[in-house]
């Protein structure tokens, strides 16, 4: 199966029928089964999704490997918490806020992170990561501590308010999705997304045509967080209690895994990373032991024959792969 | 792409989700992977066996027999309300003896009462749990209101202690038992020297006890789990910190002294939820039968099968296969037998009478010393 | 002694001890950093595994071999976690980042994480996710002086921690492959061009790495007396702080480095929070990769266009 081709094909479609076209069906899903349990998995695939492609942005998009993306998650998961336990914000208020709060954070850490060269970036998100959730379990008194925080609202839409039924959670989650993926495709078609696109391939020589590589860079990094602060929100009312041992470096791993699986730098690709690293644990319960063994395989495989992931174009198989695959102009 | 997403909704769709008529499933949610698996298989046994015991006595109600089903939460409280909209997904499933550890419980609390479907916790001794409102929960232990001071009561009256330094692991169990410690040690005028926590999965805590040395307690209480007990008994013995060391039913495992050292280990008290089951006489069978088929018994073995049974016994007094049926007889369930003495529950889920025993490690095994039953003022 | 001045020592040496265990560990990832510029995820991996090994080797001796004077165990244990981890770490190369030499670093760097998932969850499996322990292998001696305790396992490993690095450096200075090692680090093609073969000398470089990391794993071992598959991840992010502090891809800095931060950290938890600890560490780690990744003995090393 030429998925390469294929997807070339595919994205040549204009992106509002992609959108239709991919997440049509998932809309249908709950009218053919009624499962709780089916359609409670699939909103938190959802989520997963929207994560992914938040990291799409920052990894995908513009070369830069973000360790800490669990972070994001967590601070837009605690801010919604803490904004509707003290001062009573509906989800709806909650919703933007965190993703802003997230965004402020990206721009925080971004800007320090930014400068430094690329394997460095990686460590200090992974730094900036794991003293977030330390940050989380320690500061007993904001975040409560260890236990967390429960009790959160769930969302109210007029007079209908959300409960355990995940089903309006699964509608909310794939609005969201498509508005993301509305929101990327426009993004990667402008000038920004040009430029994040210039910066991956070279950014020395990006930067010498002019494009100004540090301001595009924190722009990547305070998008994706955005994206990551609203699905920590949605993740928050969901699960109406979240502990700082959700938002760990093991998170952060397995969505960098999403999004190489899926192909990097492919909105959809994301997306359908998120769902096979998604549902495949459970589908695999029984093997639930070698879950981390199969996701570590998974990153070293990908990476050695197809590091462009499943829908990766072939422009990012070149930029990615190993000389021999380049042609002629590698070098050693 | 297509292609993928089809496979995947297709096993979904054969995934089997037939309700069975003649099948009532008892769920079983506990730590089956990760860093706690081993206490939970303990706790999945013991409820898996008062499975297998009632259905050797025959159907339920009518034609239906019970069945298992055991799911791992992996320590992980999301991964616990995951598993609880597993089971309350399932319609066969009237009810879960689960969690294991105190912030699944309560993570998964919410789910379950949202589900109107009875929660069994075997060990969560947190008391935040039972306080949330929730007339769906239940545990058949005592809660660390009971505990806590208990061990705080008999470091200062029995032991003598006046000045003491306090640790915990930072968890929802360790931080509420230390905290619980702490009250009740300063209302019997005690001194608490200083209150340091820790973090789970961390080795080296000699700079801690380098501090603590420094304040020369004579007890340190620790709330916490036995793999960092173990590892601050050694680290203090070798700076030459030369306090008692006590801890609460995390740290009751048969591991400890291995991992500590047997002379190491000597001397440190711990509180446990009720007595040694090799004590308890109505528990002997249930201990030779486990020890016979799994091994070793874990510490929480018994109240895994005391859990389920009380289960059992409100989805056989109910009839008929109906959550808020068994609910109902769960909340007027009276002097339930259970192989670790009379069952009851007060209207908030919690049991009754569930005393605490005091140990000590003599020889590389706790040795019981002394019961310390609930006061029914709290 | 005055009790501060006893508090004192008795941190600087708790920092001391653990800075030794880190520098062993640190001396990995610099050496494979000098080479290949890749930072080895799994190298944090391969330390525990040495652990585990010397636990295996630990519980062999004492029960086959009962009776033995401690040096022999110890040396036993030493020997087996080194063959075993200078295998792995071979195989690591081989398997995980030779395929993917001359890929930009990204891809290289994900296969690394890829790789210590792989080796945590392995471990996991075959040991079991239980805390183990490992056997007494040495005498319960301790040292007073002055109330602060020394004990025998921290002497060890001061002296094991100390002679592998004076080898170390005699090896990279004296031999003709440390030679090798330091012109391949500075230039590969150059030293490819000049008769050395690049993937010997790489191959050479993880097992060297991996056998420092696997005594620094034994010597964890004996140190806490019990092993956690997670030990690798925390113990691995820690040494790279440290090699980086001391200057990526200088072996002389990562020695300093190891021994810096593990007094820093001591101290940092003795006198500050000990809850706080790993954010020491995490942030010391920023703070250097931002206003100084050249580290204290690195060099600034600018990007040629």
């Amino acid at each position: 199966m030429n998925l390469g081709k294929a997807s070339e094909k595919i994205k040549n479609l204009p992106y509002p029928l992609q959108i239709v076209l991919f997440l049509g069906p998932f809309f249908l899903f709950p009218l053919f089964d009624k499962n709780t349990y089916h359609l409670d998995l699939l909103t938190g695939v959802g989520i997963f999704a929207l994560l992914a492609m938040g990291l799409n942005v920052v990894v995908g998009l513009t070369g830069l490997l973000n360790l800490g993306y669990a972070a994001f998650f967590g601070i837009g998961a605690y801010t919604y918490a803490l904004l509707n336990l003290h001062w009573h914000w509906s989800f709806w208020c909650g919703l933007p806020a965190a993703g802003l709060v997230s965004m402020l954070f990206g721009f925080l850490i971004g800007m320090p992170s930014i400068r430094v060269r690329g394997d460095y970036l990686a460590i200090t998100t992974l730094g900036f990561g794991e003293i977030t959730r330390i940050a989380f379990n320690n500061l007993d008194q904001w975040t409560g501590g260890p236990n967390g925080l429960l009790g959160i609202a769930r969302p109210r839409f007029f007079n209908y308010s959300f409960s355990v039924n995940p089903t309006p959670y699964l509608y909310l989650v794939l609005v969201m999705i498509a508005l993301t993926a509305f929101f990327l495709f426009r993004m990667s078609r402008s000038k920004i997304g040009r430029a994040l696109v210039a910066i991956r391939e070279d950014e020395l020589a990006a930067s010498c045509m002019g494009v100004p590589a540090l301001h595009v860079k924190l722009v990547a990094f305070g998008v994706s967080a955005f994206i990551a602060g609203l699905a920590g929100a949605v993740f928050a009312a969901k699960q109406t209690i979240i502990t700082p041992d959700s938002f760990d470096f093991v998170l952060s791993v397995l969505l960098l895994a999403m999004v190489v699986l899926g192909g990097m730098g492919n909105i959809w690709g994301a997306v359908l990373g998120a769902l096979v690293l998604g549902v495949l644990p459970e589908l695999l319960r029984g093997f639930a032991v070698y879950r981390m063994l199969i996701f570590g395989l998974v990153m070293i495989l990908m990476m050695i024959f197809r590091p462009q992931g499943i829908l990766g174009s072939q422009i990012i198989r070149r930029e990615l792969g190993s000389p021999k695959e380049k042609g002629s102009d590698g070098t050693s | 792409m297509h292609f993928f997403l089809s496979l995947i909704l297709v096993s979904f769709f054969i995934s089997p989700v037939f309700a069975k008529d003649d099948e009532v499933v008892i769920g079983l949610a506990a730590p089956l992977t990760g860093d706690q698996a081993y206490t939970g298989f303990g706790v999945m046994q013991g409820a898996k066996m008062a499975v297998e015991d009632a259905n050797i006595r025959g159907p339920v109600f009518g034609q239906t027999k019970l069945r298992f089903e055991a799911l791992d939460d992996q320590h992980n409280p999301t991964q616990a309300v995951l598993v609880a909209n597993k089971f309350i997904a399932n319609p066969d499933v009237l009810g879960v003896v689960g969690h294991f550890n105190s912030s699944c419980s309560k993570a998964a609390s919410a789910i379950y009462h949202e589900g109107r479907m009875v929660q069994v916790s075997p060990a969560s001794t947190n008391p935040e749990i039972s306080r949330q409102g929730f007339d769906t929960f239940f545990r058949v232990c005592a809660t660390d209101e009971v505990q806590a001071p208990a061990a705080a009561t008999f470091a200062r009256v029995d032991l003598g202690a006046t000045r003491v330094a306090i640790l915990d692991d930072q968890t929802t169990y360790g931080r509420g038992l230390a905290d619980e410690f702490r009250k009740r040690f300063e209302k019997l005028g005690g001194q608490v020297l200083r209150h340091d926590g820790i973090t789970q999965g961390e080795k080296d805590f000699m700079p801690l006890l380098t501090k603590i040395k420094s304040v020369d307690p004579e007890l340190v209480f620790f709330g916490g789990i036995y793999p960092e007990m173990a590892l601050l008994l050694k680290q203090a013995q070798k700076i030459g910190l030369k306090a008692k060391w006590m801890g609460g039913d995390g740290i009751f495992d048969v591991s400890l002294a291995q991992l500590a050292g047997q002379d190491i280990a000597e001397g440190a008290y711990a509180t446990m939820l009720g007595v040694d089951p090799h004590e308890v006489p109505g528990a002997q069978d249930f201990v030779t039968r486990y020890e016979a088929r799994y091994g070793e018994i874990g510490s929480f073995s018994a109240y895994g099968y005391d859990a389920a049974s009380v289960l059992i016994e409100a989805v056989r007094r109910a009839g008929k296969k109906d959550r808020e049926a068994v609910l109902a007889q769960m909340r007027v369930l009276k002097d339930f037998p259970g192989i670790l003495g009379p069952v009851n529950f007060d209207e908030r889920g919690d049991a009754i009478g569930k005393s605490v025993g005091i140990f000590k490690m003599e020889n590389g095994k706790f040795k019981f010393i002394k019961e310390v039953k609930p006061q029914t003022s709290s | 002694m005055n009790p501060e001045l006893q508090l004192f020592l008795q941190q600087l040496l708790n920092g001391l001890t653990i800075g030794m265990v880190y520098a062993l560990i640190a001396l990995g990832y610099t050496m494979v950093y000098g080479v290949l510029q890749l930072i080895n995820f799994a190298h944090g991996e391969v330390f525990m595994v040495g652990g585990y090994l010397a636990l295996t080797a630990a519980g062999l001796a004492t029960s086959l071999w009962a009776g033995l004077p401690f040096w022999v165990i110890l040396l036993f244990l030493f020997l087996f976690s080194i063959l075993g981890c200078s295998l792995l770490g071979a195989v690591i190369e081989r398997t995980a980042y030779r395929p993917l030499r001359g890929s930009p670093k990204l891809t290289a760097l994900i296969s690394s994480i890829g790789m210590s998932f792989v080796l945590q969850n392995a471990v996991m499996l075959i040991y079991g996710s239980k805390e183990q322990s490992m056997p007494d292998v040495l005498p319960r001696w301790q040292l007073d002086l002055g109330g602060v305790t020394v004990s025998l396992i921290q002497l060890i490993i001061f002296a094991t921690a100390l002679s592998l690095m004076a080898l170390l450096t005699l090896f990279v200075k004296r031999t003709r492959m440390g030679k090798a090692m330091r012109a391949a680090s500075e230039n590969p093609e150059a030293a490819s061009l000049m008769g050395i073969s690049v993937n010997g000398v790489i191959r050479t470089t993880f097992v060297l790495g991996s056998a420092l990391a696997a005594v620094g794993g034994s010597l964890f071992a004996m140190n806490y007396g019990s092993l956690n598959f997670h030990d690798g991840y925390l113990a691995g992010i820690k040494a790279f702080t440290a090699a980086v502090f001391g200057g990526i891809g200088s072996i002389p800095g990562a020695m300093i480095g190891g021994v810096l931060l593990g007094v820093f950290e001591g101290f940092g938890a003795g006198y500050i929070s000990s809850e706080w600890k790993d954010v020491f560490a995490f942030g010391l780690l920023i703070i250097l990769l931002l206003f100084r990744p050249s580290g204290i003995l690195g060099e600034n090393v600018p990007e040629k266009v």
